[in-house]
């Protein structure tokens, strides 16, 4: 679970972020949306503890990241906007190594179902990642995500940049992930595929939290017209 | 495995995956392999000359005839100096000190036949051992692999997703510079196994354990000074916002520790603490001893009082009355006083240069280079101090040779003056064996550590800061 108590960032004079109060269950997904500067990504990196809040707390798994920056990360998966990884490594190496330095050691077979599992392609994983595309290499983020066992995931932008049909394939894994019980916490611009992959949308702007909405209880269109009003 | 090692292994197979790394490693391997065959074939040449010239001149002056002894003082002889095992690894400053000196009676001559002075192109442009490509060359490969360590990490993105799966900032940073120390180390290991098997075989088997110790502590702090160069460029690479910035820094540290602090504290060393030019230097020595007096001079004040009362205590009128030779004597005294005024001379200007050495080695706590040439000399036997401890080893032969033919000349020339017709005056060619023959004996390894105290504090000083700069690093340190 993810909870944001009152959290607020400031940089100088800058409002990064103000009083965020937020409650993630498991097998939710909660969708920010917002401008460029919102505040979204401040959101996500104070939940992965890289930056510290002005006030308020982040609690993932009820564990305050401020008080337990490296005990949370047992409890927490993230997925950038770019996954580059190591591109002279293959698709099965980046995950080994990143699910070792995870603590855990699994099979080649268990690692190459993680990555098909993620929906790679299997005459991929032995290619070095410098030839995939980026829709491949998101699909190594998620293997090392879902790797973790973690039951928390942040995405930040996790779509931009994908293809459609490596976008749909991106909203099925989220979804799948959300139903086996992980809560979701994810930044996007995209708000068609908010609206059809998360439960819960929240609209950003200039640091506040302005509007939070159930993704059923709009069409994309109304939701659409709801965000360029607000923001 | 523990992170660490993984974080290690990964860097290290990806750095070793970039073929302009393996470029520059064959460069350095080359460098080395030069700088082994020269050093080593240098090294054969000198000593075999230095041991065929020392017993030739041994022959010579035992072959000497009946003589007088102060002819033979004049004959004089020669002191050698022969390399030190550990100067193939470090030549120091040992091309540019000279190998002989030519030892005679009231004469201190300077040490002839330096390398530098013969040498042809390569010298003038600084000369390449094993040593210097491991302090100069090894860093700036590391810079060159270490820069991205972090910073690259940094700028694909890779960083938060590595510090997202549990790992520390100060694992991470231990990692890498694991990985890069693996690389050094597989740079810097085969260069002390070549050089232990020279060692090793240059000595004919006569290993001593004073030798032994100097080339264990070579190992050590060779090993301590490429690790401390892997810290520094993987701090600086995680201070580091992208690796470009990362490799401008890198490079102006590495110019700043290996050429511009070095030279300019030696260059204000010098201005702080100025030596005397070579002619002032011996001007001043001639004036002094002139001072004292001038054994030469029948009318000196210095040797008619000493004469009047050799004359007074023998109750004769006349030196030719005296019951040893007076000449002698004389010059038994004028050698005593010329040396004692020499060594004043010397040992004030050792300590005008000891004041200079002194202020750069204090450097060393600045720069980790300067620390580590200044030990790696003093091991390797080639430093400065090494040279003046042979110079000093000479004049006392010298000293001991010019007072014992004076000593045979008052035991054993009469006072008298042959006649036009009677044969010189000489002693039996069997009194030249009474003089031994002059072998330089390297000081002990415990001479490095009272000399070069600073130098050893310095690393251990630069071991303690990068350690605390690590601690601090690791928890000031930003992903963004």
């Amino acid at each position: 679970m993810l909870e944001a108590r009152s959290l607020t960032k400031k940089y100088g004079s800058h409002l990064a972020l103000d009083n965020l109060n937020l409650i993630i269950k498991p097998g939710e997904i909660f969708a920010l949306l917002g401008q460029n500067g919102a505040g979204k990504t401040t959101t996500i990196n104070l939940f992965l503890g890289f930056i510290e809040p002005t006030s308020g707390s982040a609690l993932i798994n009820g564990i305050a990241v401020e008080e337990h920056p490296q005990e949370i990360k047992k409890h927490l998966a993230y997925i950038p906007e770019t996954v580059t990884l190591y591109p002279n490594l293959t698709g099965l190496e980046n995950l080994q190594y990143f699910s070792s330095l995870a603590g855990f050691n699994y099979s080649k077979q268990q690692l190459s179902d993680l990555l098909a599992h993620a929906g790679l392609q299997s005459q991929s994983f032995d290619q070095k990642l410098a030839g995939y595309s980026k829709g491949m290499r998101q699909k190594v983020g998620i293997a090392i995500a879902v790797a973790k066992k973690a039951k928390v995931l942040l995405l930040d932008e996790p779509t931009s940049g994908l293809d459609p049909k490596a976008s749909n394939e991106f909203s099925e894994i989220i979804r799948s992930l959300a139903a086996e019980g992980t809560a979701i916490l994810m930044a996007t611009h995209d708000i068609f595929r908010a609206r059809e992959v998360a439960t819960s949308i929240g609209i950003m702007r200039q640091g506040n939290l302005v509007s939070t909405i159930s993704a059923q209880d709009l069409s994309a269109n109304e939701l659409e017209q709801l965000y360029l009003q607000t923001v | 495995m523990p992170p660490q090692l993984l974080i290690a292994r990964n860097f290290r197979s990806n750095a070793l995956k970039n073929t302009a790394v393996y470029l520059l490693i064959l460069f350095i391997g080359i460098l080395i392999t030069y700088a082994v065959i020269t050093s080593w074939s240098g090294f054969v040449k000198q000593n075999e000359t230095t041991a065929h010239h020392q017993a030739e001149t041994r022959h010579d002056w035992l072959d000497n005839p009946d003589k007088h002894p102060h002819r033979m003082a004049h004959y004089g002889n020669f002191a050698f100096r022969p390399k030190a095992p550990l100067s193939i690894f470090d030549s120091g400053m040992e091309s540019f000190f000279g190998n002989t000196i030519f030892l005679e009676a009231h004469k201190q001559n300077s040490v002839n036949f330096s390398e530098a002075g013969f040498s042809t192109g390569m010298l003038r442009f600084g000369e390449i051992s094993v040593a210097m490509v491991l302090q100069i060359l090894l860093p700036l490969l590391l810079f060159f692999i270490g820069f991205t360590s972090i910073a690259a990490e940094r700028e694909n993105g890779t960083l938060k997703i590595i510090l997202t799966q549990g790992i520390s900032w100060k694992q991470l940073i231990t990692g890498k510079i694991i990985g890069l120390a693996q690389i050094a180390m597989g740079v810097f290991i085969p260069v002390m196994l070549v050089t232990f098997v020279l060692w090793f075989f240059l000595q004919d088997g006569h290993i001593t354990s004073d030798e032994t110790v100097r080339l264990l502590l070579v190992f050590l702090s060779y090993g301590i000074y490429l690790l401390l160069f892997c810290v520094i460029a993987v701090l600086v690479s995680a201070a580091s916002r992208t690796s470009k910035s990362a490799l401008v820094s890198l490079i102006g540290l590495w110019l700043m520790l290996t050429i511009v602090l070095p030279r300019a504290s030696q260059a204000l060393g010098s201005y702080l603490y100025p030596a005397p030019v070579k002619v002032t230097f011996l001007a001043n020595i001639e004036k002094d001893v002139l001072k004292e007096g001038d054994s030469h001079n029948p009318d000196d004040i210095h040797y008619k009082a000493l004469k009047d009362s050799l004359l007074t205590t023998y109750g004769v009128d006349s030196t030719s009355q005296l019951p040893f030779n007076y000449s002698g004597f004389v010059m038994a005294e004028g050698e005593k006083i010329s040396a004692r005024i020499y060594n004043s001379h010397f040992d004030k200007l050792l300590r005008v240069y000891d004041d200079q050495n002194s202020f750069l080695k204090a450097t060393a706590f600045l720069d980790p280079f300067v620390a580590i040439k200044n030990l790696s000399m003093s091991l390797a036997g080639t430093d400065y101090r090494t040279y003046t401890d042979f110079q000093k080893q000479a004049e006392a032969y010298r000293y001991a040779m010019a007072q014992k033919m004076n000593e045979l000349q008052i035991k054993y020339i009469s006072n008298k003056k042959p006649g036009p017709n009677e044969k010189p005056v000489v002693i039996d060619q069997k009194h030249w064996e009474e003089v031994p023959e002059f072998e330089y004996v390297q000081p002990m390894v415990n001479t490095v550590f009272e000399h070069e105290t600073t130098s050893f504090f310095a690393l251990l000083f630069w071991i303690g800061l990068l350690y605390f700069m690590i601690e601090i690093l690791s928890k000031k340190l930003k992903v963004n």
